[in-house]
């Protein structure tokens, strides 16, 4: 699929900010099964410096520093993506199985394992339990394939977890979470992931956006999309796999990836230090997601 | 025998004794020379060589005493001797492992092939918290990534140097060494001298030519040296170095990015840096990427050495280089990354986060010493064989719950090195700090290094933070060494830029014109205490009208109200208890004791432009001070005065000295523009209690020699008019006479003068700043004074006098108020745009 997407957040100060360094991570990334062709970052005020690097985990980090006093920060990053569908080599229900993925993870020696094993210590939002191993650990027989479990895990949040837009600020302790069994995607894909390292599976987090449809009859609204996040599971005969567990599904050509990481904080859409500003600004965001021909 | 001939421990290795008890050829000529010597001229020379310590202002600040960190220096007069052959080896073995670490740091943050090869298991570097994921990529130019490379070498039962760790974040220790060299040089010239030692110019050479290489675009870089602050423990040795290499020395807010370059806020405005020697955690650097919650970054900082716009050394990132685990695998890097193994030894290291050594390690924990693996974690060092068994269950607790966190390392006494300790030469463990830094092709070694002895024989932690001693380390010559010059060649690397002599970041210029009022305000204080003293003992009785306006003067001059202010009539005639707190307590805000104590902190923050003699008047004023409370306590009975003669003799020398051999650079004109400015305002103060009111003749007259003996113009004035003591004539004298550099007018000229050299923009050269205005219109306040106007008395004051002198303390505030604002950098508080709810990592 083609599509537009333009991501447009917003803060909004109580007091002028006389200056302000920032990194935001709204540039999509390439990857094997997306390309972005185009982008074009817009900062208001107009930044006195910027710059583009590809980032540790291979994001397009956009850093701007902002030299004149504002009481409101703009950034508007557009971008033409083409994307495609996760390729499985075999079906969910035939790759292999839990037990003998454990296995390989212990004594493989391949490159693609290793490297994928920074996936599976604790981050700084994400520190792996034994409540989390208890609350997986029944999904995930020795026998049953890998990516079947880790279905039935997504399908398992979906079913026994609440989206509550309002319930959480990002960075919820995982326990907290969990006992509350409510949440927004940001912490359904960082509950996935704990519980995924707990078990001994390596577990990305990724952000992105995803296209919504609207109801039948009616007119798309702008701005309506989101700004999304889900996970990505690795499975030594398949690769990285990515899940939804908020929309229950194997990702697929809607999903969008702007980055990814060890959790939300290696990937914030924007993160930085102001000069002056006051306490507590108001942050908007808006999304659009547009399919193109 | 004398008591300082050197008996060796049983059953240990020793530096100078062979193991058949036989001295080594390389001790002979300095063991023999020290016992020729004799215990009283070793003593007078360990004497000497404090005094000179405590002079350069040599201290190590040791974090875990609240009230006084600050230590001298520790050295040591018995240096480690090196003979030259072994030194060979070992600076080999050194320059080989530095090439190493720069090959294992130049893959860590590039393509990470020692794991996917797995000469590294993934955890040992992923899991590590000093491994900074946002350092990827940056690139250092020249051959290496790794500037400086130290290790901390001993020597093993085996007789082998052996590494036990290696020090790559910030080293320390390179400055102390050379302190320690200059002070060896001058205590023991002669056996030093006959000795032959390696010289250490040659390596800070290196160092400086190295650092100013860095930086490829500019033929004339501005280096900076970048410190924590002066609370770091080894902020001597930050300001030391930056003297002597000749580099600025700078905190994180005399920092700043700008337009995607790092610039310093110097007092013309912006200068940019383009290499910055970081005494910084790197962690700590950049608030935006790295540590969100540090005071002591600079925001973008990261993303500027990103793009090659300032070069940091070492770089960021470079701290994962002292992790420990490093060291189990380090035979297997080597051969992978070198093809051999390393000369130089290496402790054997064991991590827990390897089942193997994990089961090795727990179940016999008495054979172990426990450490973290990266200082960052606030854990220390701990040795199994010496814990208690509640210990050991606490200690495994913490290693089953996250066992990557922790290596073992076996329990290894170091050999003993000669050491003066209370008065006996006796034998202490000894550990040598090497220094490393990059030259074009290879690594030039520090010949010796920082050499470090346990407080006690079988110490186990040395370490300057538990009170270890420190020594020189000489590497001696079998035949004379070759001559290095000292002079910079034709084309060296840092001739002075034209304006490099007034850039100076404007902190460090804030401080100097601090230091300046705070020194004037003592003194001035300090003038009106000794003649209150002197009066109310004297022969003359002093009305309760007179005691009240002295007294009164000595509040306001101090700000320290309400104090005498409408004070009960029997303070008036015991007023010690007060006047002694005016002077000694320090939580009383404008008391002598907290204003030295202000300008002693602002000493420190320009330390590094103040010269050795300057040090050592600041010596004299921290001991003065101590010896304040004794002093006025036992005086107060007899003459008071004279306790506090010391502390105004050494604030004259200090002042004395800024007028003497200070760099009439702007560091002078700010201390000097404090000092009128601070004089004017103290004068102005003085003279309008003393004055203002109208009192009777004799009163009149006690007043009016009060007000000169303070201002140091009585015996001028009695020269002048034979001790009639009239009103206006004393202000003639300390207002308007420009020849008395006590008076008035004479500050404000000076004022004048200072403020029209600060610099300018170019296209306003004609036209009067404001502060210029201002201190014009201060200076033509007075000088537009009519005295006999200013006598003329109203209901009992003498009000245009008050008036006017009120309206000079108002316009001499809004000077320093305008100074202060266009030259001293403003810190405005930083927030983070999203504060994060989890913890830094």
């Amino acid at each position: 699929m083609r599509y537009r997407v333009t991501h447009i957040t917003e803060y909004l100060y109580h007091e002028p900010v006389s200056h302000c360094f920032n990194l935001a991570n709204v540039i999509p990334r390439s990857t094997k099964r997306q390309r972005c062709t185009n982008n074009r970052v817009t900062v208001e005020p107009a930044v006195a410096s910027c710059s583009q690097s590809e980032d540790y985990f291979g994001n397009m980090a956009y850093h701007f520093e902002i030299q004149r006093s504002h009481k409101k920060l703009s950034i508007c990053s557009e971008s033409d993506i083409k994307t495609g569908p996760q390729t499985l080599l075999m079906e969910l229900d035939q790759g292999i199985t839990c037990g003998d993925a454990l296995a390989h993870m212990a004594t493989s020696t391949d490159v693609e394992t290793l490297m994928a094993k920074e996936y599976l210590f604790n981050s700084p939002i994400i520190q792996s339990n034994e409540a989390l191993k208890a609350y997986a650990l029944p999904l995930f027989a020795e026998d049953r394939p890998l990516l079947d479990a880790v279905m039935a895990f997504t399908q398992q949040i979906f079913d026994e977890f609440t989206y509550c837009p309002k319930s959480t600020h990002i960075g919820t302790p995982l326990p907290e979470v969990l006992e509350k069994k409510r949440g927004v995607c940001q912490d359904f894909a960082h509950l996935q992931i704990g519980c995924l390292r707990a078990l001994g599976f390596p577990a990305k987090y990724v952000s992105g956006y995803i296209e919504t449809l609207p109801p039948p009859g009616k007119e798309k609204l702008v701005g309506s999309d989101a700004s999304h996040a889900w996970i990505s599971v690795y499975c030594p005969s398949e690769g990285w796999i990515e899940f939804d567990p908020t929309n229950r599904c194997l990702v697929g050509e809607q999903h969008i990836i702007t980055a990814w990481g060890r959790d939300y904080s290696d990937v914030a859409p924007l993160k930085g230090v102001i000069y002056g500003g006051g306490e507590a600004p108001i942050m908007n965001v808006s999304v659009d997601v547009t399919q193109v021909e | 025998m004398s008591q300082y001939h050197y008996n060796p421990a049983l059953n240990a290795r020793d530096e100078v004794y062979d193991a058949a008890g036989t001295m080594k050829e390389h001790w002979r000529y300095l063991m023999e020379s020290l016992e020729a010597m004799g215990p009283e001229a070793y003593q007078r020379r360990h004497e000497k060589a404090l005094r000179i310590l405590r002079d350069d202002g040599a201290t190590y600040n040791i974090y875990t005493e609240q009230d006084s960190p600050v230590h001298t220096w520790k050295l040591d007069l018995i240096p480690s001797v090196i003979a030259s052959d072994e030194w060979a080896a070992i600076e080999a073995g050194l320059q080989e492992r530095a090439e190493l670490f720069d090959l294992l740091l130049k893959d860590i943050y590039g393509p990470r092939d020692l794991i996917r090869t797995g000469v590294i298991p993934p955890e040992a570097l992923f899991c590590h918290p000093g491994f900074l994921r946002p350092c990827q990529g940056i690139s250092v130019p020249g051959n290496h990534q790794l500037i400086l490379h130290s290790v901390d070498l001993m020597r093993d039962g085996s007789g082998d140097m052996c590494v036990l760790n290696d020090r790559t974040q910030a080293p320390s220790g390179a400055g102390y060494a050379l302190e320690n060299r200059t002070v060896m040089s001058r205590v023991l010239p002669s056996i030093f001298r006959d000795s032959h030692v390696h010289r250490l110019a040659l390596y800070f050479q290196t160092l400086r030519a190295t650092v100013a290489n860095l930086c490829t675009t500019q033929d004339q870089p501005r280096v900076v040296i970048l410190t924590p602050g002066t609370h770091n423990e080894t902020y001597f040795e930050h300001a030391y170095l930056a003297n002597y290499l000749g580099f600025h020395l700078v905190q994180s807010g005399d920092l700043v990015v700008r337009n995607g370059f790092v610039w310093m806020k110097a007092l013309e405005g912006l200068s940019r840096v383009d290499v910055i020697l970081r005494r910084v955690d790197d962690w700590f650097c950049d608030p935006v990427e790295l540590r969100s919650d540090s005071q002591l970054g600079v925001p973008h900082l990261l993303d500027v050495a990103r793009t090659g716009r300032v070069v940091i050394a070492n770089p960021l990132g470079a701290g994962i280089l002292e992790s420990p685990i490093f060291l189990k695998y380090l035979p297997a890097i080597s051969q992978a990354l070198i093809g051999r193994p390393l000369r130089l030894k290496t402790v054997k290291t064991l991590w827990l986060g390897d089942g193997k050594d994990y089961q090795q390690v727990v179940s016999n924990l008495d054979q172990w010493v426990i450490k973290p693996i990266s200082r960052s974690m606030g854990l220390t060092s701990q040795c199994g064989a010496l814990l208690s068994n509640q210990e050991k269950s606490t200690l495994l607790e913490a290693i089953q719950a996250a066992p990557h966190k922790y290596v073992a390392q076996p329990m290894m006494s170091a050999s003993n090195i000669p050491t003066f300790q209370d008065g006996e030469v006796v034998p202490r463990p000894g550990l040598l700090r090497s220094f490393a830094v990059a030259s074009n092709t290879s690594y030039s070694v520090m010949p010796g290094g920082l050499t470090r002895v346990g407080v006690t024989e079988n110490a186990f932690i040395i370490s300057n933070q538990t009170g270890s001693q420190s020594k020189d380390t000489w590497v001696v010559a079998s035949e004379p060494e070759r001559i290095v010059t000292n002079l910079p060649g034709p084309d060296s690397a840092l001739p002075m830029r034209d304006a490099e002599l007034i850039s100076l970041p404007s902190r460090v210029v804030e401080n100097l014109f601090w230091m300046g009022r705070y020194a004037e305000r003592t003194e001035s204080v300090l003038r009106l205490m000794r003649t209150v003293f002197v009066m109310f003992s004297g022969e003359e009785v002093v009305s309760s009208d007179c005691r009240r306006i002295l007294l009164n003067s000595v509040t306001e001059l101090t700000a320290t109200k309400p104090g005498f202010i409408d004070c009960d009539k029997e303070i008036l005639y015991a007023p010690e208890s007060e006047l002694f707190r005016v002077v000694t307590d320090s939580q009383l805000a404008g008391s002598v004791r907290s204003n030295l104590n202000a300008m002693l902190y602002c000493a420190d923050e320009s330390k590094e432009l103040l010269s050795s003699d300057t040090l050592r008047v600041i010596n004299d004023i921290h001991d003065a001070l101590s010896e304040l409370d004794m002093g006025l306590t036992s005086a107060f009975g007899s003459a008071p005065e004279e306790a506090l003669d010391p502390l105004v003799t050494a604030l004259m020398a200090l002042s004395g000295l800024a007028q003497e051999s200070m760099l009439r650079g702007m560091g002078w004109r700010f201390m000097q523009m404090g000092r009128r400015l601070e004089r004017a305002m103290q004068t102005t103060t003085l003279i309008r209690n003393i004055l203002v009111k109208e009192v009777d003749v004799t009163d009149q007259n006690m007043l009016i020699q009060a007000l000169l003996l303070t201002l140091e113009n009585l015996i001028s004035y009695r020269r002048r008019y034979r001790g009639r003591m009239g009103v206006q004539s004393s202000l003639d004298l300390v207002v308007l006479d420009t020849s008395n550099p006590r008076s008035l007018l004479y500050q404000l000229e000076q004022l004048s003068t200072h403020v029209k050299a600060l610099p300018k923009a170019s296209e306003t050269r004609h036209e009067l700043r404001l502060e210029e205005r201002t201190a014009l219109e201060a200076e033509t306040l007075i000088r537009m004074m009519q005295l006999r106007t200013m006598c003329l008395r109203e209901e009992g004051q003498r009000i245009h006098l008050d008036q006017t002198l009120a309206q000079l303390t108002d316009v001499l505030g809004s000077l320093s108020q305008y100074i202060s604002d266009r030259y001293f950098a403003h810190k405005t508080p930083s927030q983070q745009l999203v504060t994060p709810t989890w913890g830094s990592q």
